[in-house]
């Protein structure tokens, strides 16, 4: 991130410390979706109308329970953004005939898994891009479908077994570069981001919500049910997807991308794999060293082309 | 008719605890209905499965109110109300317990004369997938009687084909294991009585009055009503923070908490928030001074 950025958060202690998410959820013990949602939910602040799409964070707002100070809404898996439209228009309709006034005008945050932002909501958020749609789409990326027993998704990186790929080599295909085609629509605003990094988090979170037009952020989520970990780890299973380079913290904007956090000397990625259990086939019975090596390479050519750009 | 219930943890096998015993009585010949109950809630959270096995044709549906045996995964759920481990228990129900302590202990604790059993059930080592629930579907096929090694053996293959390998045979180590250690016992368990409909005794639900259709919907009326919910039932160790060590570090565990169970009070000292803590434990290992540690929920030095 740039230095002129004004922000309000530069240190741990400059985050917030009440919290405005409820407690109370029905989300298992240790969940990474979970932490990263508090997270955001608190830079973002009460005046937000989540609208969620189906996925394990439904299970949120289950009747009469939220743990939301404002409005939530539940769509179809692959039309959170075109539920985000309606109320989008609705609160335009709204100011532009006084019935709210401006300060009581909400940020249109969607809410969805990955299974729902690279896969089937794909089309619908092309559109809603493409529309200029005023929102922010947060994705919290847990690598598979969750709530319905952790099948493969479309993010769900090389190698890891998922109940529909248990062989041993797992899953067969690689993550989906979602940050990449987000980017390609030029919208106002991508980033991923960590709740493991919370700063870097708030500040995009800050700036995000800063910003009008589309903006664009993607949560890696570690998750202990569907990854196979103690949930004591969630935390440090996140801090090592960053510092092998798995996870890289970036951000587009103006056309531009900028990494935020590079790890300056990478651990190697079997520090990250060898925590879970959907990749302990990659280590017992024996060492699986060819595919160690093809995900090792993978993340190295990754900041061997950061590097080459940024000269 | 034999009605079974098993109560556990999300996450611990329960569901499968259930369709094992099912499938075993289905291979002796009986007429079987297995179901888990659960919410919309995760692993840690109390859930039940149960089962009802019978000669005959099966009229009854829904949970079961008597049972004649209940099975108990996880000993830190039968003082809880909401568990529901006590509901209907008559004297001649059979309690098993997992627990590392003696039935006296537990029947003494209860307060109850019926039969009482314990067992310390392990989850098969070794094994992808760590169900405690393999070892209490084996101990309940011998303690009903009418089950043989062999059926058993067939039901853990049957249930667990999907896992392969180590995984289904570290399960039917423990399956088998638990089987043997009943032979005392084998029999103890015997059926219940076919219920009248008389008999039936209505759920204690809270009867909501209707309102009109577009009174009705769905919508909540206020922010953050979830914490009514008490997710601190889930936790079975129980995070507590050393106020001596913990240098107030600017709350590193408030900020992973992903439960928001940590608050920062006037003092600018965390506080955790038992009733809703589910014990994931990612406070305690996070706290840069070592200030949080994790105890038995069950254990006596509870502060
Ligand atoms: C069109 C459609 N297909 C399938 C489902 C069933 N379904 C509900 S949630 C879910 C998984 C969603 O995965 P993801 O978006 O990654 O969210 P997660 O469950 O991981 O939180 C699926 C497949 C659905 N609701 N709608
Ligand atoms: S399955 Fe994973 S993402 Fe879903 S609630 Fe559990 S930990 Fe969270
Ligand atoms: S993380 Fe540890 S030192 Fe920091 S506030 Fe919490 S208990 Fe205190
Ligand atoms: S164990 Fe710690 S981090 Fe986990 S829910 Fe409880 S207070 Fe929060
Ligand atoms: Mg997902």
């Amino acid at each position: 991130m740039s230095d002129e950025t004004i922000t309000l958060y530069k240190h741990m202690k400059d985050l917030p410390s009440n919290r405005l998410l409820g407690t109370g959820t029905p989300m298992c013990a240790g969940c990474g979706g979970l932490l990263a949602i508090h997270q955001a939910y608190d830079i973002l602040g009460e005046k937000t109308v989540f609208v969620n799409a189906a996925g394990c964070m439904t299970l949120l707002a289950v009747y009469p329970y939220t743990p939301f100070r404002g409005s939530w809404l539940y769509t179809s898996m692959a039309s959170a953004p075109a539920g985000a439209q309606g109320v989008r228009d609705a609160l335009d309709i709204q100011l532009a005939r006084g019935r709210i006034k401006p300060e009581e005008d909400l940020q249109v945050v969607v809410l969805t898994g990955d299974g729902a932002a690279y896969g089937m909501g794909m089309s619908s958020t092309s559109s809603a891009i493409e529309h200029g749609l005023d929102f922010i789409y947060l994705c919290y990326d847990n690598e598979g479908y969750a709530n319905t027993g952790q099948q493969s998704s479309p993010a769900t990186p090389h190698g890891a077994r998922t109940s529909t790929s248990t062989g041993p080599q797992g899953f067969g295909g690689h993550k989906k570069d979602l940050f990449a085609i987000w980017a390609a629509h030029r919208p106002a605003y991508v980033a991923t981001v960590i709740a493991t990094e919370p700063v870097d988090l708030a500040r995009k979170i800050e700036k995000a919500k800063g910003l009008k037009g589309s903006r664009l952020i993607i949560a890696l989520s570690p998750c202990p049910t569907g990854w196979d970990f103690d949930p004591r780890e969630t935390v440090e299973i996140g801090r090592l997807a960053v510092k092998t380079g798995m996870w890289p913290l970036k951000e587009y904007e103006n056309g531009k991308v900028t990494h935020t956090r590079v790890p300056p000397k990478r651990a190697p990625v079997e520090e990250y794999l060898e925590k879970q259990g959907r990749f302990a086939h990659l280590f017992h019975p024996r060492r699986n060293e060819a595919m160690l090596a093809e995900i090792q390479a993978r993340v190295d050519d990754y900041w061997a082309g950061v590097e080459a750009d940024h000269g | 008719m034999y009605r079974i219930r098993f109560h556990g943890r999300g996450g611990q096998g329960m569901k499968t605890a259930s369709r094992i015993l099912g499938s075993a009585f289905f291979q002796q010949g009986y007429e079987v209905q297995d179901a888990p109950r659960y919410g919309a809630e995760r692993r840690g959270a109390p859930v039940f499965a149960y089962v009802r096995a019978a000669r005959r044709t099966i009229q009854e549906r829904g949970i079961i109110l008597e049972p004649d045996l209940v099975i108990v995964a996880d000993d830190s759920l039968v003082p809880m109300p909401a568990a529901g481990v006590l509901q209907g228990v008559t004297p001649r129900t059979v309690l098993l317990i997992s627990s590392g302590e003696t039935p006296e202990t537990w029947r003494h604790r209860l307060n109850i004369a019926g039969p009482l059993l314990t067992l310390q059930a392990e989850a098969a080592a070794g094994a992808e997938q760590h169900f405690v629930g393999t070892a209490l579907a084996g101990a309940a096929a011998r303690l009903v009687g009418v089950i043989t090694l062999l059926a058993l053996e067939q039901a853990v293959q049957l249930e667990l084909a999907g896992l392969g390998g180590e995984t289904l045979s570290s399960n039917l180590d423990q399956a088998l294991a638990a089987y043997e250690l009943m032979a005392p016992q084998a029999g103890l368990v015997s059926e219940g009585e076919a219920l009248a409909a008389a008999a039936y005794q209505r759920p204690d639900w809270v009867e909501l009055p209707l309102d009109e259709a577009d009174a009705a919907a769905a919508a909540i009326h206020a922010g953050a009503t979830s914490v009514e919910v008490r997710t601190g039932l889930w936790r079975t160790l129980r995070p507590v923070i050393d106020y001596q060590r913990c240098n107030r570090c600017w709350w590193v565990c408030s900020e992973f908490c992903p439960d928001s169970a940590i608050r920062v009070n006037a003092e600018h000292f965390p506080e955790i928030d038992y009733d809703h803590c589910k014990g994931c434990l990612i406070c305690v290992a996070q706290c840069p001074a070592h200030a949080i540690s994790a105890i038995p929920e069950s254990s006596e030095a509870q502060p």
